[in-house]
């Protein structure tokens, strides 16, 4: 064992040489399960405190951008805020609805915060510092992510509450929908790294004929943007759990640490959305060149994660929400279509790149700039064409005869 | 017989996915069949794991589990009734007949025509490019069944979009 | 087309946009609004009758507690009335800090009102806080004047309570110099948002003849295209002095009543620049004693407040107290055309469409 590995910069290579320590000296099955236990506290040590430092920086920069000043009283700066609320979460009585269908309503929480972590799985912090470099990494990404609807779904079913339920039918209805675009944008990149590894992804990115794919993806890196946004519900886009609409969404009947578990899964698919975009499109640990030296990969990788964090928070804090029918119409009519047209011409040009003889830095360049223009084209085309739903679902008469409500207002 | 981390995967998998295929026949409440029936799925694609078949565990996830039991859901959700609590309808003892025999036969094909004997070949280890080299080979590939399943399956969505919409 | 059946959906009286205690009873065909119906009364305090057994200046209070959001113009329809029925005189001084006080109110009110209305088509709160920073600074204005931030009962039968301190005036000319930008700054991150304009433009109409037919008044009647305001209509205080615009919209649609909002505010600094310019010196003190007896008889006073025609009809015996007190509150009127601008829109529109309107439940359910 060479005490040079544990030098923090490669944080990667501890696990290496604890494996290979171990299966030349002990057990083979400890070769196995130490390492994994070792790269699984990793994980926690990383998530665990990012869980209360992101709640608090979202607090305090939406109280920024609000002129107020957020939560400034427990501990400096208030950054004992989050486990305050903790705190008082796990201190909560649990309340669960009389008509509650118990065993999904109970499960529920589980079933959304386990898929969030399991993500971590494949997401490489740096060089070696993937605790699982799958090779279909981002079908695995991709396979996870497509539970979070689960939960969602049981919560909004099993808690008997008409808001609950609407939440479920909405989180059924976008979810899918937004997973098409979703999935869409990220072939654009598979085709140009030619893998499916995060781990080769982000390589591909600095392999000298790459750099970072937004320069190349310009139009696929928005679309995603956007999906992901819909997928973890941030606001423009967080019909599930829509306050002013359905109260609370999906978790209105859950309390205690319930809900405590809901918001926990709901922050950590948040970063590891931040930390996917990061990866494929921002170049994962890589940072800038004349520092790369002094910082370490997972720093770079973490401060990207933050920074779009803050990109999601800014979002948040500007707009207001759009309708359901405005939002799956802009799916279908505007993200998939695009995301389409951006793996035709992604294709078209792997072919090209594939035959050519010019230098990397000039059809890079070249690539760029198609891309770019190609990109802005098409949005401004078709914002154009596309018209946001703003009609009524049907005409009133019709409407009408679907049914009225009782003459005599209940008694209460 | 559970001789390693292989075996015993697949031993805790297999139960797993049994237990939770048969409470998804005999469950009363089809909400929580339907949930079971997302048990059963992912231990499948949990022994394609086991088999070293990543990319079929990943689609399988992602299309069973993913969309799959999401349409069924939906269905579930569209049912007057969610809790079914009547009787077996008066078919039970001729669907029974038929079931058992199905089941028999399958088991028959699968279990007995199979040659079982075990490759001395490692698994291929990236799946992926082998399954794409097979489907998609220019010259003894299956381009041409695969472009018109997704016709197929286009003409069907493009039917049943037609057929909901009124008007 | 598959067939579904429609659910009730209890909105309210504990929901997080429903403006207080506001309920409705909302028929849903999916998230589709089939059929609609408001209840009220879940904040009902007995203002008219308890005002029966009350002195006229002692009626006043009632008036902050009914619209708390602009506790001012409250104040003057009920003294517009009162002096009606008294034929109480009224200084010119009193006058212009009538309509300075009241100007300042609709201000007031339209920031909190839009504030509200944003946050219920879906904003986190940015625009509602940066509108609540604008009001603070009038809430400071008013509390220089009557010592009150919320509940004023500053205008009394006859004038005012107390004429303004000194420091008052350098404070309001600043803030109407400083206005004009922060409206534009709001109309920056609102008007031309494509989120919003989908969310509201063609959302919730209220025709032009359906908006008059409700009796509607305010914003409400205006965004429908009707040019219809009391301070120009039947002016009271000084208003016929002053040099302003009705602003109105083309459609009646949730957007037309949020930019007729905002247009207002615009008008109202206006109307303050030439109020703060021209106030006489004077006394504005009332020159009755609290407590008088106005011949018998009835008189009905009304005022254009921030949410439209709030009117007061009084009936005297001759006696100390009101015979009568009938309140004709705009908020309750204006959300009996809510019904027919929900159905056929979803649940997140009648949330917006709710918010276009801008009740506010002291006064709905008095």
């Amino acid at each position: 064992m060479d005490w040079r590995d544990f030098y923090i910069y490669h944080l990667g290579k501890v696990n290496e040489s604890v494996r290979s320590w171990l299966s030349a000296h002990a057990a083979g099955w400890t070769a196995y399960v130490v390492p994994a236990i070792l790269g699984a506290i990793l994980l926690l040590v990383f998530l665990l405190p990012s869980q209360l430092m992101v709640v608090w920086i979202e607090r305090r920069l939406i109280a920024r951008f609000q002129i107020r000043r957020g939560p400034n009283r427990v501990g400096p700066w208030g950054l004992l805020q989050s486990i305050v609320d903790a705190i008082k979460l796990l201190s909560k009585e649990a309340i669960m609805p009389r008509y509650a269908d118990k065993w999904p309503y109970l499960a529920a929480p589980v079933v959304g915060f386990i898929p969030a972590i399991l993500v971590y799985a494949v997401i490489p912090f740096g060089p070696d510092l993937a605790f699982a470099d799958l090779n279909i990494g981002l079908l695995y990404l991709v396979a996870i992510g497509s539970y979070s609807v689960i939960s969602v779904f049981m919560a909004g079913w099993a808690s008997s509450n008409k808001y609950a339920l609407i939440s479920a039918m909405r989180s059924v209805a976008v979810l899918v929908s937004y997973e098409i675009p979703n999935v869409l944008a990220l072939v654009g990149v598979i085709l140009l790294a030619g893998s499916l590894s995060l781990t080769d992804i982000v390589r591909a990115q600095s392999s000298g004929s790459f750099t970072w794919f937004i320069t190349v993806q310009p139009l696929a890196f928005l679309i995603f943007f956007i999906t992901a946004s819909a997928e973890v519900n941030r606001t423009p886009v967080d019909l599930i759990e829509a306050e002013q609409e359905i109260v609370a969404g999906h978790h209105t009947e859950y309390s205690g640490m319930k809900f405590g578990l809901f918001y926990v899964a709901e922050y950590t698919s948040i970063l590891a959305a931040c930390a996917v975009m990061s990866t494929l499109f921002f170049g994962g640990w890589h940072g800038i060149p004349w520092l790369e030296r002094y910082i370490p990969p997972w720093i770079w990788f973490i401060a990207k994660i933050y920074i779009f964090f803050a990109v999601f928070i800014w979002t948040r804090a500007t707009l207001p929400r759009l309708r359901i029918d405005q939002l799956m119409a802009f799916a279908w009519k505007f993200l998939i279509p695009l995301s389409l047209l951006n793996i035709l011409v992604t294709a078209v040009e792997v072919l090209l790149i594939d035959n050519t003889t010019l230098a990397p830095a000039v059809w890079m360049t070249l690539l760029a700039v198609v891309n770019y223009a190609l990109a802005a084209l098409l949005i401004v085309a078709w914002s154009r064409a596309f018209r946001m739903p703003r009609r009524r679902s049907a005409d009133i008469p019709e409407v009408r005869r679907l049914g009225a409500l009782p003459a005599e207002t209940p008694s209460y | 017989m559970i001789t390693d981390g292989a075996a015993f995967a697949f031993w805790v998998l297999a139960v797993g996915t049994c237990l939770a295929a048969l409470s998804v026949v005999l469950l009363r409440n089809i909400f929580h069949a339907a949930l079971l029936l997302v048990l059963t799925f992912t231990g499948v694609a949990g022994i394609y794991i086991v088999l070293s078949a990543d990319f079929l565990a990943g689609v399988q996830l992602l299309i069973y589990a993913g969309a799959i039991s999401i349409l069924i859901i939906f269905a579930v959700m569209l049912t007057r009734r969610p809790v079914m609590t009547g009787g077996f309808s008066r078919f039970s003892i001729s669907a029974a007949i038929v079931a058992v025999t199905l089941v028999i036969a399958l088991i028959w094909v699968t279990v007995g025509l199979t040659d079982w004997s075990i490759s001395s070949e490692s698994p291929i280890q990236p799946t992926t490019a082998p399954l794409a080299n097979a489907l998609f080979d220019r010259t003894n590939g299956w381009v041409l069944p695969f472009e018109v399943a997704s016709i197929v399956l286009l003409a069907a969505m493009i039917g049943a979009i037609a057929i909901v919409k009124d008007k | 087309m598959l067939k579904t059946e429609p659910y009730v959906l209890n909105m309210g009286p504990q929901h997080p946009s429903t403006h207080g205690v506001f309920r409705m009873e909302l028929l849903l065909d999916g998230e589709t609004v089939v059929d609609m119906r408001p209840i009220m009364g879940y904040l009902h305090r007995g203002i008219e009758k308890l005002s029966e057994e009350r002195s006229y200046t002692q009626c006043i209070p009632f008036t902050d507690r009914m619209d708390y959001l602009s506790s001012m113009t409250g104040n003057l329809s009920l003294c517009l009335a009162i002096e009606k029925l008294a034929g109480i005189e009224v200084s010119e001084r009193a006058k212009y800090l009538r309509v300075i006080m009241a100007e300042l109110q609709r201000i007031a009110s339209h920031l909190f009102g839009v504030g509200t209305f944003i946050d219920d088509c879906g904003a986190s709160g940015t625009p509602f806080l940066y509108m609540l920073r604008e009001r603070e600074k009038l809430i400071d204005l008013f509390e220089m004047a009557s010592g009150a931030r919320l509940t004023y009962s500053y205008i009394r039968p006859g004038g005012v309570m107390r004429d303004v301190p000194d420091e008052f005036w350098p404070a309001v000319r600043r803030f109407v110099a400083e206005m004009p930008r922060y409206i534009d700054e709001y109309e920056q991150l609102l008007t031309g948002n494509e989120i919003l304009r989908a969310r509201t433009i063609g959302v919730g109409i209220l025709p032009r003849e359906q908006a008059i037919n409700a009796s509607a008044s305010g914003p409400v009647l205006r965004g429908s295209g009707v040019k219809w305001d009391l301070r120009k209509a039947d002016p009271y205080c000084v208003y016929d002095r002053f040099d302003f615009d009705i602003p109105t919209g083309k459609q009646g649609d949730a957007f037309d009543r949020y930019f007729v909002r905002v247009q207002e505010m615009r008008q109202s600094v206006r109307i303050l620049e030439q109020a703060i310019r021209d106030i006489p010196s004077g006394d504005p003190l009332p020159k009755v004693a609290l407590f008088f007896h106005p011949p018998a008889g009835d008189a009905y006073g009304r005022s254009e407040t921030p949410r439209g025609e709030l009117g007061f009809y009084l009936v005297s015996d001759g006696s100390i107290a009101p015979y009568r007190f009938k309140i004709r509150s705009p908020s309750f009127i204006n959300i009996t055309a809510l019904c027919d601008m929900v159905v056929g829109w979803r649940i997140a529109d009648a949330v917006a469409i709710t918010g276009s309107i801008d009740i506010v439940m002291g006064e709905v359910d008095r």
